[in-house]
């Protein structure tokens, strides 16, 4: 169990480094001029000199390997760089930013667990009838709809006349009805998915020799279905979870923009449209961080609720 | 059917097992459903030019967002152009990308997972290392970025999309090849001096295939949604070629002044399209997996 721990903890940083470096190489390929970006116009009326003096003292001149090194450093020491267009640290924005992005993929989670596992149950519980075909061709049209799409039939249908019920979009600090919308939208294909893999699952539990002696010894059968069933068959639920969470990210990205909520993915956009390589790279840097801490977890309690794992 | 297979291919194919899945297959109504969606839409890409009844990109001013009727069943855009039309040629857009994205991802996808559970060791941790690093890239973010540097072309979009989606395949393969590895064949193969590269193409490749074509089908799926995804974020094939989500993107002007149809029918025909592929790979994984039938 502590080998595993520790092999799976290591097993961190050559795929921190890869990304890392994967990262580095597109943010490297980013047409575009810092220096004319954060100057704009200003950018020819300056002495040339000047600027190439700018550009040496930013370190915008070394190489390429001179440059990864630095970058390899920097993010040794959580140091992901400032703005080029706002007077402001990555780490700021993304500090300001992924509270309100976390508030939304939580949302979304929510929405996902409270439809997708009832769901998965009910449909290995009546397996082979309607009920069950009508999930699963359901749980089929969630992971088929376009997010973008789904978030404006949404909008449309759901915040103007006849049935005025959420607003079109914005956020609000707390105010749970802008939450509602975004959250549903970014949920439903997580939540189809959850639905099927909790079916999957259940139906291969089903017949594990433990489940009939829970039968035998003549516990009730929603206490079988609920305390030995289900909680087995949660376990490859909880690496499926874990491996969404970068589907979440985008997705976020995605219903951020159609709902106009202040979160990662629409300051991205922008920076993207003003080459504000650092914001461009940090995100992205914190996403990858973020998916590979999130697997960690899920891998290590994987690990821990299945004695089969633990041994290998 | 057996006369349109080569000789050799069914020599190869056990005979029992290619009747298995057909009849799982035909019995599977969801599956044929896909099917038949899939045609459909392959059908109209293909003679798009033929079927469409209007130019795809010439305007006509006089007739600006006219809403559905017998002689535009979809409407029309901003600039009068057929929406029926342009969603025709769009299925070109979205299946070539789809096809052409998914094939180079099952292929990196076949040989970097045939390479790592064959030789195993060191060449297997540096494969498994690369396809964990491409998982945790965001997908969105890294075609976002992507598109900025090598411009939103056919073939970077191929590449790129490709890029993303090629772990998952990695993964199965590897699996597959693990297990076929230990067949008695695979060691009898050996025994008789049958060099490696002809094990993995004559062997291994065949018997790991059917798996690979289920992902390979639910791929294509996931690289047109992202694809559409894409576009509608305004950074994919560029105007005035017809790309599905781009007419989702520019129609949502349209929807606060209670021109529905201009979004609707782009986003409704993405949606039927990926739900085609999904139904189809959904039920050739249970036709060609003999565990399902417990």
């Amino acid at each position: 169990m502590i080998k595993y721990i520790i092999r799976r903890l290591l097993l961190v940083v050559p795929t921190l480094w890869g990304v890392f470096t994967v990262l580095f190489i597109l943010a490297f390929l980013m047409p575009g001029d810092p220096l004319r970006a954060v100057l704009g116009e200003q950018y020819h009326r300056l002495d040339p000199e000047v600027i190439e003096e700018a550009r040496e003292a930013l370190g915008l001149n070394d190489p390429f390997h001179v440059r990864y090194i630095r970058f390899l450093g920097d993010m040794l020491t959580f140091d992901l760089g400032v703005s080029q267009i706002h007077n402001e640290t990555v780490a700021d924005i993304i500090g300001y930013r992924f509270p309100r992005t976390i508030q939304l993929m939580a949302g979304g989670m929510l929405v996902s667990l409270l439809i997708g596992i009832p769901a998965g149950i009910v449909s290995a519980e009546k397996q082979y009838t309607w009920i069950d075909h009508a999930l699963m061709i359901f749980s089929l049209i969630g992971v088929s709809m376009p997010v973008f799409w789904q978030a404006l039939l949404a909008q449309l249908v759901l915040t103007q006349d006849p049935f005025p019920i959420f607003p079109v979009a914005g956020y609000e600090e707390g105010a749970i009805r802008f939450m509602i919308l975004p959250s549903l939208v970014l949920g439903t294909r997580l939540a189809a998915t959850l639905a099927r893999v909790t079916r999957s699952s259940m139906l291969e539990v089903k017949h594990e020799p433990y489940i009939v002696t829970a039968h035998a010894k003549g516990l009730r059968y929603r206490a079988v279905l609920l305390r030995h069933q289900l909680r087995n068959a949660l376990i490859p639920v909880i690496t499926v979870i874990g491996l969404d969470i970068g589907y979440l990210l985008g997705g976020s990205l995605v219903t951020e923009t159609v709902f106009n909520w202040p979160g990662l993915g629409r300051a991205i956009v922008p920076a993207i449209q003003r080459r504000d390589t650092p914001v461009i790279l940090g995100i992205l840097v914190f996403g990858s961080f973020l998916f590979i801490i999130i697997n960690l977890i899920t891998d290590l309690i994987y690990a821990i609720v299945n004695p089969r794992i633990r041994y290998t | 059917m057996a006369t349109t297979m080569p000789l050799e291919l069914e020599d190869r194919l056990p005979v029992a097992n290619r009747v298995r899945f057909w009849i799982a297959f035909r019995r599977n109504k969801i599956a044929l459903v896909g099917a038949a969606i899939v045609i459909v839409m392959g059908v109209a890409a293909i003679f798009a030019s033929v079927i469409a009844p209007y130019d795809p990109v010439e305007p006509h001013y006089t007739d600006r967002l006219v809403p559905p009727s017998a002689q535009y069943w979809l409407g029309t855009d901003e600039l009068g152009r057929d929406i029926f039309s342009r969603l025709l040629y769009g299925a070109r857009i979205s299946l070539v990308i789809g096809f052409v994205a998914q094939s180079v991802a099952i292929t990196i996808g076949v040989v970097l997972g045939a390479i790592s559970g064959w030789y195993g060791g060191w060449v297997d941790d540096l494969v498994m290392r690369l396809t964990e690093v491409f998982l945790a890239i965001p997908g969105l973010m890294f075609l976002i970025v992507w598109v900025t540097i090598f411009e939103p072309s056919p073939i970077s979009l191929f590449l790129a999309l490709g890029l993303i989606s090629w772990p998952s395949d990695a993964r199965m393969m590897r699996s597959q090849v693990l297990s076929i590895k230990e067949m008695d064949y695979i060691t009898a193969a050996k025994a008789i001096g049958v060099r490696t590269p002809r094990i993995l193409f004559q062997h291994v490749l065949p018997n790991a295939i059917a798996p690979m074509i289920v992902l390979g089908t639910l791929g294509i799926a996931g690289v047109i949604l992202l694809e559409s995804t894409l576009s509608f974020l305004g950074l994919g094939v560029q105007i005035p070629n017809p790309s599905w989500g781009t007419m989702v993107d520019v129609g949502r002007n349209y929807l606060p002044t209670g021109k529905w149809w201009y979004a609707t029918f782009p986003g409704l025909i993405i949606m039927i399209t990926v739900l085609g592929f999904n139904f189809l790979g959904d039920g050739l994984r249970d036709a060609l997996d003999p565990t399902q039938y417990n």
